[in-house]
């Protein structure tokens, strides 16, 4: 195992004793493909009181190995994960299925180790989806922001039912300026991306993502919001190639007000 | 292995192109969809009473021998013959064997998907014995050689013009038009004289009731009492799982399976069945034979997969599920399709053979949302394909995939140094920084495009803003 | 025993030696128990009075029957016959060989009682209703014939306004305390016989009866809302 490397703190030295620190966990594909979450992230949380921490050990949180059924390897990612982040008050992660998979999944497969069933759940419970922590742990319910744009938010799966994150994202993009939200049909219906059941099952899931694409262009929104990127880049991905004019973004960039740069796979 | 995935894959691959199923399937589950919706907002509490009728079915289930005597000593004290399989051919031998001591010719069933389970259609045709589907939709797979796609709704793939040709050249009276009514009317004209001559009638049933030995089943064609009533035999095919405490513990799964099936409050005929005829009744058989089927039960309670055991056969996991109602039943390829298919199929078939089952689901959980008895589906499917995975199944090209990343994603700095120059490779493809086609990606590109990867990665930004702030 | 039955036992007592094995009287109460958690959670009666409940139930969209109320058993003779012209059906029927409706002078209204169940008329009485379903009990015995509520086209049953409880519970509590033999055979019939099978259309009369008239007798206004389950 990788010895922990020295944590590199971003907040501005906001020394406040009562500032809960925060290990940022910005997840594989946020750091691969859209970087500017992970700013966002930590503009949100900083705004909120908080100092933030990235930990530079990290690297992703396993769910490829998890839902291959390769327990081991996820144990091995789940118990690294633990040992570089435990030592923070929290740990926010940027997206309901990563936040998911280590807050609800990582207690479940250590479980049967002894030295590691009671670590891993003291650990999960200080592990928070990024909106849901800044509303329901941080009490926020307003942000500085302005979009000008009709936005669609997609529910995505494990945000919604394994950490019951439904009305906190919308609570606050009702505060942001210019921006109208429009719900589409079928909203918790699941986009059919599943991680690697989308390489699996090529056509199944496209024959998922195609009805959600149709009900966001029934919906007339000109933009779509989400908090997983896996699941916006899927249906982001299935927009341009149907050519559609839906731009789709991270819901945390509308949040922190860093929505004026390129959407999903616009060329950077 | 690979041969039966790509079977699933090709299956599932004909019925996503299939427009005429795609619009089938849709008909039938989003009107379920909805009228479940209604019925359980209506309730006081839903979540209150699943989690009772979670409560009971575990109490069963921990005290499954118990009831199982308790069971067994009531139905024979009510005069029933009470007969156990181990296995679904056990099973299936026993029934035809009842049948063949009760010198039957024709044999009337009600749905049960048990009997499909243990292949009881087969056994009787292979013994010669003619067996009448009596429920429609059953009626009309069976007419069509095929097999159910659905456990509510088992023609659900079929269209009234499909009906009505496949009635016209096998019903002695034709129906006289494609009309839905006329095609009801042509298979109750078809189906009531053979309720009234079978020899034996043959049902499922949706609860044992151990206090007194009884057997519920439920319709709403009232199918099980024409196929039970009128034969000298009764015999009833029942897993061991579908044992309650009461009549009472019934009730409570009974407002949750109907409502969680069509949307209902209750079935129109709700009937418990104990024991034969008595010596003052006006109707009802001479025999009452009740086989009691463990196929693979038994080792789901030891395999940590005892929670599928509580199960009521509602559907309501298919009508929600994404997966299926793009590919539907017949896809699956087992009795039971969709999320609890994908959980019982590699218990009946063998995981080696369905291993594909398990994975052909998003993990989306809104099939554990809606299952009245509170089955956690995907976390039951994550460990049969850990179990997959531990027993070797897995294609050997996932299981590289997989190891080759985990050994990246375990060393951070290789992890962030290969990253890097992949997301280089990678960026090589796009264009308008989408990639459409790539090569490796090309499961990914065959439907959509692919974002690219950022220029510099979060860690590498990161780090020169840290620096440019000077801290 | 059966070599079978013994395997299946042995494999759940093994299957389960982790658990710590309660005798029968512990495992009895403990059921009991689950059933009273449940009480709270039943389905709401929109009307306090259980008559009036199933009566709304019954004659509303959800059962698809038609319900007629008359205040005595009297009236029955002229019910059934009102009900047959109004549907243009002439006065051919088939009697549940119940006491209460054999009794009846239906040959001085003009009534064929014949044998002809198969697709034709029955009147029946019902042991119970159930106020909320809106179903109606039957239990099987010399005077009824379990086929008398699934082969007429058309099904005419009479229910005491005394025999309604309120729920599903309630029933088995009360044909309980009425000291009810337990019948080889117990129906509840919600509506007429119906399928949706075929285009997910909803089609009365797809084995059993087209049709399901209730008659509910309110034989005593004094019991009447006063339904005591303890
Ligand atoms: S798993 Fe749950 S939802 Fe699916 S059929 Fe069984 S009881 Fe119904």
């Amino acid at each position: 195992m990788m010895p922990d490397q020295k944590p590199e703190q971003f907040s501005k030295a906001k020394n406040s004793p009562s500032s809960p620190r925060i290990g940022l966990f910005v997840t594989c594909l946020v750091d691969l493909f859209r970087p500017n979450v992970g700013f966002a992230a930590i503009k949100l949380l900083e705004d909120a009181g908080c100092e933030v921490f990235i930990p530079k050990s990290q690297t992703c949180c396993g769910q490829p190995a998890l839902n291959s059924g390769d327990v081991e390897n996820t144990k091995t990612i789940a118990r690294q994960v633990i040992e570089h982040f435990e030592s923070y008050d929290y740990v926010i992660v940027p997206s309901g299925s990563c936040g998911g998979t280590i807050r609800t999944h990582y207690p479940e497969i250590l479980a049967d180790d002894p030295e590691w069933t009671e670590r891993a759940a003291v650990f999960s419970s200080k592990v928070f989806e990024l909106i849901s922590f800044l509303t329901d742990i941080r009490g926020i319910s307003t942000v500085q922001a302005r979009c000008e744009a009709t936005a669609t938010y997609h529910d995505s799966c494990s945000g919604l039912r394994e950490l019951g994150i439904k009305q906190q994202p919308r609570r606050l993009l009702f505060s942001v300026e210019g921006l109208t939200l429009r719900e589409m049909d079928k909203a918790e219906n699941c986009c059919g991306f599943g991680g690697t059941f989308s390489i699996k099952y090529p056509d199944i899931s496209n024959a998922i993502v195609s009805e959600k694409t149709e009900a966001i262009k029934e919906s007339g929104a000109d933009l779509l919001l989400g908090g997983d990127l896996g699941c916006l880049m899927n249906i982001a991905g299935k927009q341009s190639r149907q050519g559609q004019k839906v731009r789709a973004m991270h819901v945390a960039e509308i949040l922190a007000n860093m929505s004026d740069g390129l959407a999903i796979g616009e060329e950077d | 292995m690979t041969a039966i995935e790509s079977t699933f894959k090709k299956r599932a691959q004909a019925a996503v192109a299939n427009k005429t199923l795609k619009a089938a399937i849709e008909r039938t589950a989003s009107t379920a969809e909805k009228k479940r919706a209604i019925a359980i907002a209506e309730l006081p509490d839903f979540s209150n009473m699943r989690s009772c009728a979670k409560r009971i079915k575990d109490h069963v289930i921990a005290n499954l021998d118990h009831y199982l005597e308790t069971f067994e000593r009531n139905a024979v004290a009510s005069g029933a013959k009470v007969h156990w399989a181990r296995t679904a051919e056990e099973a299936s031998h026993i029934a035809v064997d009842i049948c063949k001591m009760a010198k039957a010719k024709r044999v009337t069933r009600s749905k049960s998907m048990l009997g499909e389970e243990i292949g009881l259609p087969h056994a009787l045709e292979l013994a010669g014995i003619e067996c009448v589907e009596t429920d429609l939709a059953e009626h009309i797979v069976q007419l069509a050689g095929e097999r159910p796609s659905h456990i509510v709704w088992p023609a659900m793939h079929k269209s009234r013009e499909e009906i009505f040709s496949l009635f016209k050249s096998k019903h002695e009276k034709p129906p006289v038009s494609e009309e839905i009514a006329d095609l009801v009317l042509s298979a109750r004209r078809d189906l009531r004289q053979k309720f009234l001559t079978a020899d034996v009638g043959i049902s499922g049933a949706n609860f044992l009731i151990a206090d007194t030995g009884a057997v519920c089943v439920v319709t709403n064609e009232g199918n099980a009492e024409l196929t039970t009533t009128p034969p000298k035999v009764h015999i009833v095919t029942a897993g061991i799982e579908k044992l309650v405490p009461s009549i009472e513990h019934a009730f409570v799964l009974l407002r949750l399976l109907v409502r969680s099936a069509t949307g209902a409050d209750i079935t129109q005929y709700t009937t418990f069945h104990c024991g034969p005829k008595r010596p003052n009744d006006a109707d009802g058989p001479e025999e009452f034979h009740i086989i009691l089927v463990d196929n693979g039960r038994t080792q789901m309670l030891a395999d940590g997969m005892e929670e599928m055991l509580r199960c009521i056969r509602c559907g309501a996991c298919m009508n929600h599920c994404v997966v299926y109602r793009q590919v539907g039943g017949h896809a699956y390829g087992g009795t039971y399709p969709g999320p609890m298919g994908a959980v019982l199929t590699p218990v009946f078939d063998g995981l080696k053979q369905s291993r594909d089952l398990p994975h052909a689901c998003t993990l989306n959980g809104r099939c554990a949302e809606v299952c009245p008895v509170g089955i956690p589906l995907p976390t039951l499917l994550r460990q049969l394909r850990s179990r997959s995975w531990r027993s070797g199944y897995e294609p050997w090209l996932t299981k590289a995939n997989v190891s080759v990343w985990a050994q990246f994603a375990k060393r951070p700095k290789l992890y962030h140094a290969v990253s890097k120059i992949a997301s280089k490779v990678i960026r090589l493809f796009q264009k308008n920084g989408r990639i459409r086609w790539m090569p490796l990606a090309g499961n990914w590109t065959r439907h959509r495009d692919l974002p690219a990867p950022a220029s510099r990665s979060f860690m590498q930004l990161q780090r020169s803003r840290h620096k440019e702030n000077g801290s | 025993m059966s070599l079978a039955r013994k395997q299946i036992m042995g494999n759940i007592s093994v299957a389960l030696a982790h658990r710590e094995k309660a005798d029968e009287h512990s495992i009895d109460q403990e059921a009991v128990k689950l059933l009273t958690s449940f009480e709270p959670e039943l389905p709401g009666l929109s009307i306090a009075d259980v008559v009036e409940a199933f009566y709304t139930r019954t004659s509303g969209p959800k059962v698809g029957a038609s319900i007629t109320r008359i205040s005595s058993m009297e009236e029955l003779i002229d019910t059934v016959a009102g009900v047959l012209s109004e549907k243009g059906l002439v006065n051919k029927i088939a009697l549940q060989p119940d006491r209460a409706l054999v009794d009846l002078d239906w040959g001085q209204s003009g009534f064929q009682l014949g044998k002809e169940v198969d697709d034709g008329v029955v009147v029946g009485i019902a042991r119970w209703g159930i106020a909320e379903t809106g179903s109606l009990v039957f239990h099987s015995a010399s005077d009824m014939p379990v086929l008398f509520n699934f082969l007429p086209s058309f099904h005419i049953v009479a229910v005491r306004a005394s025999t309604i409880v309120p729920y599903l519970e309630s029933y088995a509590n009360a044909a309980n305390i009425a000291g009810d033999p337990t019948p080889r055979n117990v129906c509840l019939v919600t509506g007429a016989s119906g399928t949706t099978d075929i285009e997910g259309v909803l089609v009365t009369g797809a084995h059993g009866p087209r049709e399901l008239h209730i008659i509910l007798i309110d034989d005593t206004n004094q019991i009447v809302g006063t339904y005591d389950e303890n």
